[in-house]
């Protein structure tokens, strides 16, 4: 509880100086960017994760997708996908989800080098995803098991954002309505068909700017005001 | 490239141009690209982007407006803004603003340009002028063989209906009944989805009738089976001579769904048949109304081939016009065997799109009579009156349809002797009000059909002096002729034709062809120009140094592009069964080939706008 209070980046130090060498512990020495800053001079990266099931102790990271976004532009040069190497068979259900076939998860990268891929692009910037528990959740699993260490990361959860939509104007809404796909539709945002982790990812990138837009571009956009609370 | 933008780049393999992109540049391009959401109400394009970029909408919509605060443009889904990128482009002089909720996809304009240099089709997109993109659009739409003939056509565009088909279950009895009804020589038999045999007329009469086979049998004891079929880009010749060489006169057609049609060799005889001179010359020596009638019905049919073969709207217009002309001559001919010598000089004038050679498939008659000015109408009425009911109610007979404005020879005002005439426009001239100008508009397009041609000359001629010294005439004629606006182009599946105002339909010959037929008319009349076809007329005016050449070149190639666009329109229609029309809905037309109208309409309007300064 005290380390809430004395917010994230001193949670960042303390974190670091546990952390074994490596990955992680580069990842953790870059300040996170200070709250206070604009979303327009801030870079996000928005992550999508495809896994075997909700629980980040049983389950397994089946793919990333991963864009940046600056400011207010999503830059799809660094749109990346990466399958994760898996040690057995993906359950079919999650399989149809994801359109991955065992073959192609038998192919795929160790989860390490992902790691080790992923954590400088997103040292010092803000993580996005949609119901960020689950991303957050996996990384922090991942990085315990692999990496000797926690994971945190300033975030932004779309997911966040929308229900507080409806609670600040007081208006009821059913879980469904949250939904990637069904948020988007009410910013007029096009239904894609795929829904593999890099097209989730860039789809909470663009209902992220979305929702920068509803603020007013004009005024100030604190990052502050859209960070999940710590 | 990350496959995972598959998404993306299905998007812009639909997007002009960059539909043109080969698979490998086309998988390359989303991850040179940024997106960007506009919020409805932003102004466009958005002052916080900072590198210039080409916009590529994805979802959403954009007006644009000029400096007037007039609504130019409206942009949707696949279209593009340039103004940013290209330092000439006539999008950078406007300023929009959001009016949706929108998604783009940004392609920085220093990205654009390596990509630019890298794919031709590219830099032929963005660098070549309006111009050069409309001269462009209509050779590829002109591309193939200008002649309709069996070396050149495929088996497919001889189709003119979909197959008759049955099961091979049903009753030889049924199956006849069907025939009939249908009025089919062969039945196609399918079981299936897949080709079982056909049974034709003679079929009928020698495995049944002559062989006993009860009626109640299934039309399968009675079938040939093991048929020759044909695909539809199979040379019309090569089938030809495949039936001559099985002595069969039905050749089955089918394509990846099944079967296509039938081909009979009545079809390809009709096909070389078809041709122009051959029904000029039927018309010619047909022996009354009812032949005439007959073998007028065969003019959809020499529409649809040629432009099957490529022709241009204007020689279609000629071929088309050129049948109407014998068929009005023939119908002359025979009221004079009827009705005895005409009693004094005179000429049959044809007005309108067949004055000038433009006619398609779906026209008016508009015609009048000019009689020598001996002409008594106590001893002569009654001959004329007899004349002109006679030809046109025969024209109606054979399609073309009553004149709207009542511009008919059989309506005693427009049947009148050479004075009356000459009368009449010198009201219309020197007195140019709204009526007069739309009245006389009727009649500055004439071509003698039949009779005196030396009486309409000096009649024109005389006219023509008049009006080329009546400005004020000529001013009124040019309001007319500016009217008629074309759209400004397309807004999702809808024609945009200004502030607030969509059409669901794109009328080509009022927003499109007359705005050319009027603009082209004003400028020879103002030089006093005996010349009536818009082309030649745009031709003369380039020579008399009223338009530029640049100018001129774009309006022809927009009036060609246009015209032939509705002839194919018409086209299909009549393969379809449909009656042929002017109306295009948008969604039958091709990305590209909104982006040529768009190209059209602009030339139209800018010719236009000179002419309103010239005026003005």
């Amino acid at each position: 509880m005290l380390e809430r209070l004395l917010g994230l980046d001193y949670r960042r130090r303390r974190l670091h100086a546990k952390c074994t060498e490596g990955p992680l512990q580069d990842y953790l020495a870059t300040p996170f960017p200070p709250t206070r800053s604009d979303c327009r001079e801030t870079t996000f990266i928005a992550l999508d994760l495809e896994t075997s099931g909700l629980d980040p102790q049983h389950d397994t990271i089946i793919s990333f997708g991963w864009v940046a976004m600056r400011g207010l532009a999503i830059d799809l040069s660094t749109a990346r996908h990466r399958v994760i190497r898996q040690q057995c068979a993906i359950p079919e259900s999650s399989a149809v989800i994801h359109q991955i076939t065992d073959d192609q998860a038998a192919t795929g990268y160790e989860l390490h080098d992902i790691l080790s891929e992923f954590l400088p692009i997103l040292a010092g910037h803000v993580l996005i995803a949609h119901n960020a528990q689950i991303e957050l959740g996996f990384l922090d699993t991942a990085c315990r098991r692999l990496l000797g260490g926690r994971f945190i990361a300033p975030t932004v959860d779309t997911c966040y954002l929308a229900r507080r939509w409806y609670d600040r104007r007081n208006r009821h809404f059913r879980s469904g309505d949250l939904r990637l796909a069904n948020v988007r539709t009410r910013y007029n945002l096009p239904q894609y068909r795929a829904h593999d982790a890099l097209s989730d990812a860039l789809s909470c990138a663009e209902l992220f700017a979305a929702q920068l837009a509803e603020h007013g571009v004009n005024g100030r956009l604190p990052l502050k005001a859209f960070l999940l609370p710590a | 490239m990350e496959v995972e933008l598959q998404e993306i780049r299905d998007f812009l393999s639909h997007v002009v141009p960059f539909d043109q992109l080969n698979d490998d540049a086309l998988n390359r391009l989303p991850s040179t690209l940024v997106v960007r959401y506009l919020r409805r109400g932003t102004p466009f394009p958005p002052a916080d982007q900072s590198d210039h970029a080409l916009y590529i909408v994805r979802r959403g919509a954009v007006e644009l407006r000029d400096v007037e605060d007039k609504l130019v443009e409206k942009l949707a889904e696949g279209d593009l803004y340039s103004g940013l990128c290209l330092s000439d482009d006539p999008q950078g002089a406007l300023h929009g603003t959001l009016v949706e909720d929108s998604l783009f996809y940004l392609l920085p304009c220093d990205t654009l340009q390596q990509w630019r240099s890298n794919h031709p089709v590219l830099e032929a997109h963005f660098s070549r002028t309006l111009q050069h993109r409309l001269r462009r659009a209509l050779e590829r739409q002109q591309a193939g063989e200008n002649h309709a003939n069996l070396l050149t056509v495929a088996v497919g565009h001889l189709l003119t209906r979909s197959p008759v088909t049955a099961s091979p279950d049903c009753s030889i009895r049924d199956a006849a009944r069907q025939m009939t009804a249908e009025r089919v020589s062969a039945l196609l038999l399918v079981e299936e989805g897949r080709l079982a045999g056909i049974v034709t007329d003679r079929d009928l009469r020698s495995r049944c009738i002559a062989d006993g086979v009860s009626p109640e049998q299934p039309v399968s004891t009675i079938m040939s089976r093991h048929l020759h079929k044909v695909s539809r880009e199979t040379p019309a010749f090569e089938a030809l001579l495949t039936m001559t060489r099985l002595h069969i006169h039905h050749l089955p057609v089918v394509d990846s769904s099944g079967v296509a049609g039938l081909i009979t060799t009545s079809d390809l005889i009709r096909q070389q048949s078809a041709h122009t001179v051959y029904l000029v010359d039927t018309v010619r020596k047909a022996a009354n109304l009812a032949a005439l009638v007959k073998a007028h019905r065969r003019l959809p049919e020499l529409q649809v081939q040629l432009c099957a073969a490529g022709a241009s709207a204007q020689q279609i217009g000629h071929a088309v016009t050129a049948v109407a002309d014998a068929l009005t001559r023939r119908l002359i001919e025979l009221a004079e065997e009827e009705l005895g010598p005409a009693p004094v000089a005179w000429a049959w004038l044809a007005g309108g799109s067949q004055a000038r050679r433009e006619q398609t498939v779906h026209s008016d008659q508009d015609n009048a009579l000019l009689l020598a000015d001996d002409y008594d109408a106590t001893a002569h009425a009654g001959w004329f009156k007899r004349l002109a009911e006679s030809v046109c109610s025969g024209l109606a007979a054979c399609g073309y349809y009553d004149c709207p404005g009542g511009i008919m020879a059989s309506n005693p005002q427009w049947r009148q002797p050479w004075q009356a005439w000459r009368h009449l426009f010198d009201g219309w001239i020197t007195q140019p009000d709204g009526h007069a100008v739309a009245q006389a508009v009727n009649f500055l397009d004439l071509r003698v059909i039949h009779g005196d041609e030396r009486l309409f000359s000096s009649l024109q001629h005389e006219v023509l002096q008049q009006i080329r010294a009546s400005q004020r005439f000529l001013t009124a004629l040019s309001e007319t002729a500016l009217e008629n606006r074309p759209p400004l182009g397309f807004f999702r599946n809808f024609v945009l034709i200004g502030e607030g105002d969509h059409a669901n339909t794109l009328d080509l010959k009022r927003r499109g062809l007359l705005p050319v037929v009027n603009l082209a008319r004003v400028h020879v009349l103002s030089a006093g120009l005996p010349v009536i076809g818009t082309i030649e007329r745009i031709h003369a005016a380039v020579d008399a140094g009223l338009i530029s050449r640049e100018g001129a070149e774009a309006l022809e190639d927009a009036f060609n592009f246009i015209g032939t666009l509705r002839a194919r329109h018409q086209a299909s229609q009549i393969k379809r069964g449909e009656a042929p029309d002017n109306f295009v809905p948008p969604e039958e037309l091709s990305a590209p080939e909104r982006g040529h109208l768009k190209d059209a309409f602009s030339a139209i309007a800018t010719l236009q706008a000179a002419l309103g300064r010239h005026h003005a």
